[in-house]
């Protein structure tokens, strides 16, 4: 990490800024997902990405199962998880009544209380120390001088991959076609023969399971420990947030800004401060266009 | 085939239908009338069962449908076409004529049914790629009327369809549901255009603080000085001319 100009470098930086960026972009999809569907911002998501880590984490260190695998296992754990909490916890709620009204304040707090009780359960489980994700995916790819560990490489196809598949299944799909609808007007939805309830469970499900998929790919990167969810949520909010809120192809632009933002930012100004540079964005969109980037009109939706 | 007795329903604990009873036979037309806030919607939204019913029953092709969900009613076969004329803006003309046929799995038909809404409102045909957002209002009208009928509707309910349209597509409108109604279609339709709506239709009940006040054959009501009384100063438009022409 040279002062001195070098280009090589600075793309680098950028490259490694757009693949931790579009993990954040997917984490910040559910949270998109989860509030077009129920109008609440889900606030317990970082520690359902933490859980998918865990997850991952066991079923490839623990039972052996290929890595590609341990991401799908994870979510479809995150996914059960998700819908579980969904049914037990929020129905209630919005069924109440859900996003601007008052029980949608017992949302946010549900939410909290939420990601309080699973940092615990995780905490009982696993205990507080960080573990290690080794994965062994071959030798780092080489492009010109820079070379791109393979973690980074298959974080970034993955990603991808699940962005297409997402986007398929909202725009071509008839149970996209009734998500969008839910996601628009609830009532209308119903008089389509639509069953809303269902749809919303599956919206909380997609959601936790795009957060767990992220949380298996940071894991080799980083490593994984019970506290990782709360900087993860903050920062795929503020992705979502940069992107503009609601808005599907907003939260993955958003993550990738975010992502090459900060990571310029810890490699020209200061690595210690890594964390802030996210918020910096965040703050600087919210001064010049508060929608967003690609801040859709309130009311058009997913 | 739609049968609703003593029914009472609300918001909340707010009340607003204090009693409704009301019945639509097969086959026929049946205006329900009323000004603002009489409870015309309320009663729409209790019977499709976006409302609970807190008395009273509702029954339906020979079903109670009194605590039945929003969708199973809509699989039951009666379909209610929402009044705000929401179409889904933000996709296209054909993805909301789509989502009305969501309840049907009879992908041939239901693209033969597809092209039937087409040939019955053409101009939806030019826009099926376009977003519902850029209608006009009586195109609107015509998309949501349409989505309604893509579920194969036993029954179809229309929450003022002449509302905030220009009086040459009201007629228009009009005569669309006169044809719905003839290919063996029950309808009920709530409106405050009296007069085109008595003309239109076979029954008539006319609502006022959550209450039936008048109900007879529209034919009779027509000129029945206390309807005018009734509406005076309201939105009586004389327009039988022009649904004679």
């Amino acid at each position: 990490m040279t002062m001195d100009f070098d280009f090589n470098s600075l793309l680098a930086f950028i490259i490694f800024g757009i693949t931790i960026g579009v993990v954040y972009g997917i984490v910040a999809l559910g949270i998109s997902l989860i509030y077009s569907g129920l109008d609440i911002v889900h606030f317990a998501h970082g520690e359902i990405y933490m859980f998918g880590a865990f997850i991952g984490l066991f079923l490839s260190q623990e039972l052996g199962v290929p890595y590609p695998f341990a991401i799908i296992g994870a979510m479809i754990f995150a996914a059960l998880l998700g819908m579980g909490i969904e049914r037990v916890f929020y129905r209630r709620l919005t069924q109440a009544g859900g996003g601007y009204t008052v029980a949608g304040m017992g949302m946010i707090i549900c939410g909290f209380g939420m990601s309080v009780a699973l940092m615990n359960v995780a905490f009982l489980i696993w205990g507080a120390g960080a573990e290690p994700f080794p994965v062994n995916l071959g030798m780092p790819l080489q492009l010109g001088d820079i070379s791109i560990p393979q973690s980074y490489v298959l974080t970034a196809v993955v990603s991808m991959l699940l962005m297409v598949v997402l986007n398929y299944f909202i725009r071509r799909t008839k149970l996209g076609l009734a998500v969008r609808a839910v996601a628009h007007n609830k009532d209308i939805a119903y008089l389509m023969g639509i069953n809303v309830p269902l749809v919303i469970s599956l919206i909380f499900g997609l959601g936790c399971a795009l957060a767990a998929a992220a949380g298996v790919l940071i894991g080799p990167m980083q490593s994984v420990q019970v506290e990782m969810g709360y900087l993860m949520l903050m920062k795929a909010f503020a992705a979502a947030v940069v992107g503009g809120f609601g808005s599907l192809p907003g939260a993955l632009i958003g993550g990738i800004l975010v992502g090459i933002f900060e990571n310029l930012g810890a490699a020209y100004i200061s690595p210690s401060h890594k964390d802030i540079y996210a918020f910096l964005l965040l703050i600087l969109v919210l001064i010049f266009r508060p929608s967003g980037l690609f801040g859709v009109i309130a009311k058009v939706k997913a | 085939m739609l049968k609703i007795k003593e029914v009472h329903a609300g918001y909340g604990r707010l009340k607003i239908l204090r009693g409704i009873n009301l019945n639509v036979s097969q086959g026929t037309i049946v205006a329900l009338l009323g000004g603002n806030g009489t409870g015309k919607s309320t009663l729409l939204k209790t019977i499709s069962g976006l409302l609970p019913v807190m008395e009273g029953s509702i029954e339906f092709d020979k079903k109670v449908i009194t605590d039945s969900k929003p969708h199973h009613i809509v699989r039951s076969g009666l379909v209610q076409v929402t009044q705000s004329k929401e179409a889904y803006p933000a996709m296209t003309v054909e993805e909301n004529l789509m989502l009305g046929a969501f309840t049907r799995s009879d992908k041939a038909e239901i693209k033969y049914d597809l092209e039937g809404i087409y040939s019955f409102f053409p101009a939806l045909k030019d826009r099926r790629n376009m977003l519902s957002g850029t209608l006009s209002g009586g195109e609107v009208q015509m998309l949501v009327t349409g989505r309604g009928l893509m579920a194969k509707p036993k029954m179809l309910m229309l929450d003022e369809p002449s509302a905030a349209l220009a009086p040459k597509v009201v007629l228009e409108i009009f005569a669309n549901i006169y044809k719905i109604s003839q290919t063996g279609v029950t309808i009920l339709v709530v409106e405050q255009n009296v007069r085109m709506a008595l003309l239109l239709s076979q029954y008539a009940y006319i609502i006022r603080d959550g209450r039936i006040m008048i109900e007879g054959k529209s034919e009779e009501l027509i000129n029945d000085p206390a309807i005018k009384e009734f509406f005076l100063g309201g939105t009586v438009t004389d327009t039988s001319k022009e649904l004679n022409a």
